[in-house]
């Protein structure tokens, strides 16, 4: 038995340390641990909540907005604010703009060298490699030049020593993909990293800058005027419509492409890292307001036991359905600490137990994490692209349905197959699949809203602290690139009294519950080989495919 | 009590509901007047426009910004009454050194006993209005001066975090001197936050300024509040 | 390992036409002008591809992502062409002990030269276990690194002053990375900083091989000597008076100033409105809302965003020093009726008093 520590687990956003126990090469416990907290919970307290997107936005750079948009819906939640239908369409397009980015950054810059192998990709040949790519793209870089390029740059950069790709698992037995293939998602590692600052121009457009575009309760702070040059005109939506054009090309004829090219290396990999059998999905893309959470595009609601006949109502508000536990975090209650609490009661009180730095393991320690454990009716769930796929492919959402199917069937793979590392994986690329359908979609319903000059962006009603109740309360929910994210707020005479985030990457990293319940990354390593232990490629293969944010998960 | 100055005019005519005879005294010398006056009239240009510097009122007579400048014009009398202020109290300070003796730096310490003791005084007839009349200094009292003299220290500071918030405006010598007070209190933000605070210091001082002038030229019946125009005060023969 | 830049060009078949372009490209990145390019060309042609390490605290990472916004030069290119980046955790290939190894390597090998950009706070309470990578604490990991530093960056707010974990009540006593090591630092603040801003500070140091002039904040002048506000393209519209009075007015669809929406640009030191973001598409005024001065000290603790002036401590949400200015002023005037009233009052008490006086005087 050995106790495998991998710590920092690299290319994710922030700071995560995995414990995997491996006997006679196969994982069979596992703990995953947080080992950042900034206590964002406890300085929210106190404040104007129309400042809280600026601040919980700061939760993460890399799916920036996406709490800001759960910020300014816990608000207006609270106060009775009905956002105008233009402003719900451009927080929209906000937000599935960062699903294309962040899906895409994701695949290449930090998935992506867990699958394809750097140094492998100098023996490619370049001109094989472009007829490859145009077996199955239409992108008009793909050419023998461009990829002789590619290969100098990297023979070069790898003889001036590699940099970041320093030290990777390269030449590992479980990289395998022919040298073209490799040479090929090496130079589209490069092109994403030109393209990825391309599309959040959307956000700058509208929210002035990416990262973290501005937000606004009771709107969006742009304004629309066709006949001014300093607002969003018909310049600005020029622009947009640009990006997009890009987006779905980089999308369609790039990414998808190579993942699906990649993943039919590894068909094996549909067989581990399925982890948990329930999953959660807030529901996503209001189509008719955000108060009727049936006519969003992505479906409401939980899956359990993997059985896709059923999908139950999630409640948010219902204090017996989500709970936080702390059993093994680095917190305490006041209630004591194997007790479950809604976050409209949710506590902070950070108390780290674990052993004095430095240390080796982790081991022996009740406590291991600054996450909490978040449960959904007592289950474990998991969340993001895949749960939210799963939920609406079971709530018989046609769109979804139809492109789940499509996509299996490209790879020649049962539905079974989706309850995987690889399915976690494809699933992503489905999602941003769907994304810029509806990235489009949206647009398209904008542009139809400044033509008949329908063009509010803001609902001030509320605005004014004099025209709240003394107290109320609140729930944002949203579907972010990694999943269910919801924030809580309480509010008292115009302050904020409590605030309590859960975030998909809690829900999915966080340590066992009271129960002794694994959470995702911990249940989808059990089971898993490891073929050499000094370089456990398979564990960042599963961990990574979930798209890990710490600083979110944490906060 | 300490002789004071004996005024060119006649002694005060001795009525015989008034059987006390006064002497006229050349008090605030033409400096100080001129000083008064225009620090009075820098200081309400100051608080109004600098109120409005902090929250601008809606006047829009026209719709493109070159057609009008009124909110730079605002900014603009703020600097220019800033500026005048400044260079009056620094003629101010240097009138401490050279004036007569109402002027002089020492009135505005209570050095003495005797100063000491006509705040009490002072307090009393003010304050506690157990006591209408008495004693008091025929310059200002020495609660007044101290009171000036905290006021005064107030005006550096307004001067000092106003030219520091210039500094970031201007290339010139005198507002840049003040560049290092931005970090020292923590960033502009702050600094605006204290100036725009202590706003609120002049508009009480004023109040209760004016007030206390009428008050003490009715109790002391002794020409105060013309003093500050015409300099003169009168003063009783004896005691 | 240990070629110039220029080396690495010629190798990869890049002509010198080319690559004078670079250094033109570089020059104009750093603010050097046209004059800058005889310098950068010198520079590129001499010094090594620097060997950097890029330090991950108590951050929201999207002071890299921004950083990988930069256009000019891309970062594909700054990656494999300008420095050698040796340890990032979110985008290097390694993880664990093999991550480790790849800075204790560069550490080892490059003493004294190789540069560290640090992005987050440092947690000093509790001894610093509130940021923890490999077991080890943040704080040591720092002291390590930056000892034999050539030159430190702190990106973004975190590590140029605190940001937000450092704000009101600063659970975890997050501490900027200035106040830690006795070095000079260079602070490039913003949250996050703007991309083309950090490469450009970036090239000025691979480039010139010396720290940009800094204020004294320890920032580089060149994108910090401005408030936002000097440069502000809806200028004439603060200076006319025309300000947006609620959120999507007319006003606010004219483009008229954010100053009575809170705008900090005013108090604010940054090149927003000069640079703008993601290469000059916008900059937050641009796009209707005001800065919220970002790239200032305490900045999360100037709120609510939305006033002109903080809340006043005590006074409500939306308290200001007007409100209380005005519950002051209003008070000193009753105070100053009051006593008027009552020495009216007392008029004739002082009359007679007066009279007596001057009788027994008599
Ligand atoms: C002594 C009486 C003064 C008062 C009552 C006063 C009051 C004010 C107020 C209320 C503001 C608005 C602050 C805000 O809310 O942002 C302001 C701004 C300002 N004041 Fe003063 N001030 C005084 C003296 C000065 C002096 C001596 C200077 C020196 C130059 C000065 C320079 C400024 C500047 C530069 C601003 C900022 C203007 C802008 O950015 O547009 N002030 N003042
Ligand atoms: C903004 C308005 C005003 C300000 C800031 C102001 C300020 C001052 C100051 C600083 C002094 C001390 C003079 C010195 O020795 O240098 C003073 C004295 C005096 N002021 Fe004013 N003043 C104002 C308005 C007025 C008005 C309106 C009156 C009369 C109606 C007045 C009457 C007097 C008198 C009588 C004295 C001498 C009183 C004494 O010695 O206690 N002031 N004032
Ligand atoms: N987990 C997480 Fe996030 C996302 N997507 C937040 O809600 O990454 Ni930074
Ligand atoms: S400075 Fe701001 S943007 Fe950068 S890491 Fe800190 S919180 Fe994130
Ligand atoms: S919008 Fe802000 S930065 Fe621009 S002029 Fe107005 S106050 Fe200044
Ligand atoms: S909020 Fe920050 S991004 Fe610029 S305009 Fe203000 S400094
Ligand atoms: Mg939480």
């Amino acid at each position: 038995m050995t106790r495998v520590v991998v710590d920092p687990v690299t290319r994710l956003e922030g700071h995560l340390r995995v414990e995997a126990v491996v006997e006679n090469g196969v994982i069979t416990d596992a703990f995953s641990s947080g080992t950042m907290v900034r206590g964002l919970e406890k300085i929210l307290i106190g404040r104007d909540p129309r400042d809280a997107w600026a601040i919980t936005e700061r939760v993460c750079g890399v799916c920036t907005t996406v709490h800001a948009l759960a910020s300014v819906r816990a608000v207006e939640d609270a106060l009775g604010i009905a956002v105008p239908p233009t402003a719900e369409i451009i927080r929209s397009i906000m937000l599935l703009t960062q699903y294309v980015q962040d899906h895409v950054v994701h695949f290449y810059h930090l998935h992506a060298l867990d699958w394809v192998d750097i140094v492998n990709a100098l023996k490619a040949d370049p001109k094989k490699a472009a007829e490859l790519a145009a077996s199955f793209s239409r992108w008009d870089k793909n050419t023998t030049s461009y990829f002789t390029e590619v290969q100098d740059k990297i023979k070069a950069f790898a003889a001036s020593g590699l940099g970041i790709f320093a030290n990777g698992y390269w030449g590992h037995s479980g990289y395998k993909l022919p040298p073209e293939v490799n040479l090929i998602g090496v130079a589209h590692y490069l092109d994403a990293l030109q393209w990825q600052k391309e599309v959040v121009k959307i956000h700058a457009v509208f929210g002035g800058k990416n990262p973290h575009p501005n937000y606004l309760v009771g709107g969006v702070p742009c304004s629309i005027n066709t006949e001014e040059v300093a607002a969003i005109n018909s310049e600005r939506l020029n622009l947009v419509s640009n990006l997009i054009s890009q987006a779905d090309e980089f999308v369609n004829e790039v990414y998808i492409p190579d993942l699906l090219a990649v993943a039919s290396f590894y068909k094996d990999w549909a067989r581990y890292g399925g982890g948990l059998h329930n999953y959660l999905s807030y529901g996503e893309f209001p189509t008719k307001g955000y108060g009727q959470p049936d006519s969003f595009k992505y479906a409401r609601g939980a899956v359990l036991n993997r059985d896709l006949t059923r999908v139950h109502p999630v409640n948010p508000r219902d204090a017996e359905e989500i709970k936080e536990y702390i059993a093994h975090s680095w917190y305490t209650y006041e209630g004591g600490d194997s007790v479950g609490v809604h976050p409209w009661a949710g506590e902070t009180k950070i108390r780290y137990t674990g052993p004095k730095p430095p240390f080796e393991t982790l081991e022996g320690h009740e406590k291991y994490s600054f996450l909490k454990t978040p449960r959904w009716k007592d289950n474990a769930m998991e969340v993001g692209p895949l749960a939210r796929l799963i939920v609406s492919f079971a709530a018989g959402r046609a769109d979804v349905r139809e492109v789940v199917t499509q996509t299996l069937g490209q790879l020649g793979v049962p539905v079974g197959a989706l309850f995987s590392t690889l399915g976690r994986t494809a699933a992503r690329g489905v999602d941003a699949a769907l994304a810029m359908v509806w990235l489009k979609e949206f647009f398209g319903q904008l542009m139809e809203r400044v033509k008949i000059n329908e063009v509010s962006t803001f609902n001030g009603e509320r605005w004014e602290p004099k025209t709240w109740p003394s107290d109320c309360e609140g729930v944002g929910l949203e579907e972010a690139p990694r999943g269910s994210l919801a924030h809580w707020i309480r509010i008292h005479e115009g302050r904020i009294d409590n605030y309590q985030l859960v975030v998909p990457t809690t829900w999915n990293g966080s340590p066992r519950d009271a129960k002794q319940q694994h959470s995702s990354f911990e249940a989808s390593l059990i089971g898993t080989p490891v073929a050499n232990l000094e370089q456990p490629l398979e564990i960042i293969r599963t961990i990574h495919s979930f798209d890990p944010c710490l600083a979110c998960a944490v906060h | 009590m300490s002789s004071p100055e004996i005024g060119a005019g006649a002694a005060p005519v001795v009525q015989k509901e008034h059987p006390i005879e006064y002497r006229r005294v050349y008090v605030w010398e033409l400096p100080v007047r001129f000083y008064h006056w225009i620090n009075a009239v820098a200081l309400v240009m100051l608080c109004v426009t600098g109120y409005l510097i902090g929250a601008p009122i809606r006047a829009f007579y026209a719709a493109e910004a070159w057609q009008q400048y009124w909110f730079g014009w605002i900014r603009f009398l703020h600097f220019v009454s800033a500026f005048v202020y400044v260079f009056n109290f620094l003629a101010r300070l240097y009138w401490g050194f050279v004036g007569n003796k109402y002027a002089k730096w020492n009135n505005f310490f209570p050095l003495t006993r005797r100063q000491r003791d006509e705040i009490v005084d002072v307090i009393k007839t003010d304050v506690l209005q157990t006591r209408m009349h008495g004693t008091i200094s025929t310059g200002h009292n020495a609660l007044a001066a101290l009171i000036y003299f905290f006021t005064f220290l107030v005006f550096c500071f307004q001067t000092i975090t106003g030219f520091a918030l210039y500094s970031s405006m201007s290339n010139s010598w005198l507002p840049r001197m003040f560049v290092w007070i931005v970090p020292l209190m923590g960033g502009e933000f702050a600094v605006r936050f204290w100036h725009h605070l202590f706003l609120w210091f002049f508009v009480c001082f004023t109040i209760v300024h004016v007030y206390l002038a009428f008050y003490h030229d009715y109790i002391e019946g002794r020409g105060t509040i013309s003093s500050i125009v015409g300099g003169w005060k009168f003063e009783r023969e004896k005691e | 390992m240990g070629q110039s830049i220029w080396q690495t060009m010629e190798k990869k078949g890049y002509s010198r036409r080319e690559f004078l372009q670079l250094c033109t490209a570089a020059a104009a990145a750093a603010g050097l002008g046209k004059s800058g390019v005889a310098q950068v060309a010198s520079a590129f042609q001499t010094r090594e591809k620097p060997a950097v390490v890029w330090m991950h605290f108590q951050e929201c990472t999207c002071c890299s992502e921004s950083f990988i916004r930069a256009s000019h030069p891309i970062v594909a290119d700054a990656l494999l062409d300008v420095l050698s980046l040796n340890y990032t955790e979110t985008l290097m290939a390694a993880s664990g002990f093999q991550a480790e190894k790849s800075l204790s390597d560069t550490i080892r090998d490059n003493k004294g030269k190789y540069i560290v950009l640090v992005e987050g706070a440092v947690p000093t309470k509790d001894d610093g276990v509130y940021c923890m990578i490999g077991g080890r604490t943040a704080q040591s990991i720092l002291q390590t690194v930056a000892a034999d530093a050539a030159a430190i960056v702190a990106w973004g707010s975190c590590a140029a002053n605190g940001c937000v974990q450092a704000a009101r009540p600063n659970p975890t006593g997050a501490t900027p990375i200035h106040k830690l090591v006795n070095k000079p630092v260079i602070n490039v603040p913003g949250c996050p900083p703007i991309a083309d801003v950090m490469m450009a500070v970036v090239t000025h140091l691979l480039v010139l091989g010396k720290l940009p002039a800094l204020d004294s904040l320890g920032r580089p002048k060149e994108f910090y000597g401005r408030r936002v506000h000097d440069t502000c393209y809806r200028r004439p519209n603060y200076d006319a008076g025309l300000f947006v009075e609620s959120w999507d007015d007319e006003n606010a669809r004219k483009g008229y100033c954010l100053y009575k929406m809170g705008c900090r640009g005013p108090v604010t030191y940054n090149a927003c409105s000069v640079v703008r973001w993601n290469e000059g598409t916008s900059y937050p005024i641009q796009s209707g809302h005001g800065c919220i001065g970002c790239s200032e000290d305490g900045f999360w603790d100037n709120g609510p965003f939305y006033q002109h002036l903080p809340s006043f401590p005590g006074f409500g949400i939306e308290s200001t020093a007007d409100t209380v200015g005005t519950i002051v002023g209003v008070a000193t005037l009753a105070g100053v009726a009051a006593h008027a009233v009552v020495t009216n009052v007392r008029k004739h008490q002082v009359i007679a008093e007066v009279r007596a006086e001057e009788r027994k005087e008599s």
